[in-house]
């Protein structure tokens, strides 16, 4: 059977059940508090109300759904190659899509929709995370059909980039392997802060525990936190830090060689074959092509013992978990580094014209994390809670460190431009240098506050496909300028993105 | 490659964003606005009401309460009618501009050839004016995307037209 595709269709009849009950969905979460007060006062509406409501409902939803079959139809327009979907009773939407820009087609079917036998088909993008189109009933030799004809046009673009499977690629010599030294060290040297949440988390458990012991009777009140018990309260606090701390150290270390024990990275037809893993080992593959973002961190220790962190964004077409993952290759060292970022990008990045943020970046910082708590505290002891003198020397510690994370995360903010890539530096502690090539640029947002107007200062923000990229309160003039430049570049090129 | 040349580009002499001379938003989209925010702020006071009525011990207060739901409803709208006009569009030869913002002005471009696809949404409100709004979709996620309310429906057909043929172009 030839289904002809060029004149807008309709989804098949019985595509009114599942409108029917994808709108009682709709309308149930949109009004469940309502719902659930109705449920509270079963008892107390009369019965027939209840019965002449329900229906009610039933009928107008029932329409509804009757109206959103009518109005969703869907066509291929052969003469621009586009799929072209109209949507929607009283808010209309007509979304066309190119076919070439499909990236995929999945036929899905639910348990309502087994139950009369018809199909979804979902259409996906390289744009948004959801799927631009779905066809919720459609029956399966159509779904096929149609299938077939939006990927048809597809195939000859997609063919030359099928993929051959990681496993088949281990024959070569792996041209990086990371040893078990580099993984150890990896291990003492990053996920500080994640330990010490987990340490404060740990802590603020006991804490609990103990406060919900004494009020159970055994301290009955202050008079007990006398100075000889806080001595030694003090003294073994400080033992279980030392204690937890390197649990910690040895718990980062296990995860980190447990999780990349065995990292090898090969090379093949210009793409990065990596396998990793203690007990499942993992394959991945990289294709330069893809990749968008790629982040190299290192701390100070790493820098030290030459070792540090890259993490490399590629776009995707699948779903939301795989575009936020990144992959990682802990623990190379420079040249390594150096050999890895020559494949990618043909070039090892060079670091340009450097931009500086303006200090009302540190102003503002500083007034938002060491300020205003500030102010909140001593508001707070000067109205009612003295005791929260007792802490003074806590918030002297705080102010201190803050200001020490604040101004070095100030000090290596900064963005450097060069022909062929853009590299932002952050970070206080672990300093993230990543690096994004100006082709790869979706759509640019330069922003600014009435208030910088005169400063000449504002936001940058640069969208790829894996992910954004921001710098904030830098020279505005040389940012709309480089806008200007890099919208030039992209599109007097027909570079691939992707 | 007997046709490549790779001259430096004079930056100053590139043609600048924000220069452009923008299109403001179809001036009937600002009833469109209004009508929105009086369904809303109706709902609003229909609320407020209803619990000064039902609840006994808002009664002292009720003055208060009416005057700084006044107050809110007024901001909500001068808000709007900031936002309103800031907003305003431009399809350059290879890109497209939107402005926005109420505080902070912030313009987003795109390049025809980022663009992955487009659909025209119209509002019952905005129907009922003959307005539609373009959405204009990247690779980019949802940051970088597009929404351009308050065109005129013909216009905005003839806009969705012209990006398809320049999407196709790009080819």
């Amino acid at each position: 059977m030839e289904t002809n595709f060029n004149v807008p269709q309709r989804q098949s009849a019985v595509g009114i059940v599942v409108m029917f009950f994808d709108t009682i969905q709709e309308y149930a979460r949109a009004l469940w508090p309502i719902l659930v007060v109705w449920i509270f006062k079963f008892n107390t509406i009369p019965k027939l109300w209840l019965t002449l409501g329900a229906l009610f409902v039933f009928v107008v939803i029932g329409i509804i759904a009757y109206l959103k079959y009518l109005n969703f139809t869907f066509f291929l327009d052969n003469e621009n190659d586009e799929f072209v979907v109209t949507e929607g009773v009283f808010n209309k939407t007509k979304t066309t899509i190119q076919l070439h820009k499909i990236q995929q087609v999945n036929i899905k079917q639910s348990l309502l929709q087994r139950f009369i036998g018809v199909h979804a088909l979902d259409v996906d993008t390289a744009g948004t995370n959801d799927k631009e189109v779905s066809i919720k009933a459609i029956s399966h030799s159509i779904a096929l059909e149609l299938k077939s004809r939006l990927l048809d046009n597809e195939r000859k673009v997609q063919t030359e980039s099928v993929s051959e499977t990681p496993e088949s690629a281990f024959d070569e010599q792996p041209f990086i392997s990371i040893g078990l030294l580099s993984l150890f060290k990896v291990g003492i040297t990053s996920n500080y802060i994640r330990s010490l949440t987990l340490l404060l988390a740990f802590f603020a458990t006991i804490y609990d525990n103990v406060m919900h012991f004494s009020n159970n009777g055994y301290i009955d009140g202050d008079e007990f936190s006398s100075y000889f018990e806080r001595n030694v309260l003090m003294r073994s606090i400080g033992m279980l830090v030392v204690v937890l701390l390197c649990a910690m150290l040895v718990i980062n270390v296990v995860r980190t060689i447990v999780r990349y024990f065995d990292y090898k990275i090969a090379k093949q037809k210009g793409s990065l074959l990596l396998s990793f893993g203690l007990f499942n080992t993992k394959s991945t593959i990289i294709k330069p092509e893809k990749v968008q973002i790629v982040a190299v961190t290192q701390n100070y220790f790493q820098k030290k013992m030459n070792i540090l962190e890259l993490r490399i964004k590629q776009a995707t077409s699948g779903g939301k978990e795989e575009r936020k993952q990144a992959i990682e290759i802990p623990g190379c060292n420079k040249n390594e580094r150096d050999a890895i970022l020559k494949l990618l990008f043909s070039k090892i990045p060079e670091k340009g014209v450097m931009l500086k943020p303006n200090f009302r970046k540190l102003g503002f910082a500083i007034f938002l994390t060491i300020v205003l708590p500030l102010c909140g505290f001593y508001l707070l002891a000067f109205n009612g809670a003295p005791q929260f003198f007792e802490f003074n020397y806590l918030a002297i510690v705080y102010v201190i460190f803050v200001l020490l994370v604040l101004c070095f995360g100030f000090r290596n903010y900064r963005l450097y431009i060069s022909d062929r890539f853009i590299i932002k530096q952050s970070g206080a502690w672990d300093i993230r240098n990543e690096i994004i090539e100006p082709q790869k640029i979706q759509a640019l947002t330069v922003s600014q506050l009435f208030w910088h107007k005169s400063a000449d200062i504002g936001y940058l923000t640069i969208h790829t496909a894996g992910g954004n990229v921001g710098f904030q309160l830098g020279d505005f003039t040389v940012i709309k300028q480089y806008v200007n430049l890099w919208l030039y570049e992209m599109e007097t090129s027909d570079s691939n993105w992707m | 490659m007997e046709n490549f040349t790779n001259e430096t580009i004079d930056t100053a002499q590139l043609p600048k964003f924000e220069e452009v001379r923008l299109t403001a938003l179809h001036p009937d989209y600002w009833k469109v606005i209004m009508a929105q925010l009086a369904v809303l702020l109706l709902i609003l006071a229909t609320a407020l009401a209803f619990a000064l009525y039902s609840i006994e011990e808002l009664a002292a207060y009720s003055n208060r309460l009416i005057v700084a739901a006044a107050v809110l409803a007024v901001l909500i709208v001068f808000f709007s009618r900031i936002a309103f006009r800031k907003k305003a569009y431009a399809f350059r030869n290879h890109d497209v501009l939107f402005r926005r913002g109420i505080i902070a002005t912030t313009t987003i471009v795109i390049p025809y050839n980022r663009v992955q696809h487009v659909a025209l949404h119209e509002g019952l409100i905005s129907r009922f004016f003959g307005l539609a709004k373009v959405e204009i979709f990247t690779a980019g996620g949802s940051s970088s995307d597009i929404e351009i309310p308050g065109i005129e429906k013909e216009q905005a057909e003839n806009i969705k037209q012209l990006l398809m043929i320049k999407i196709q172009k790009q080819l």
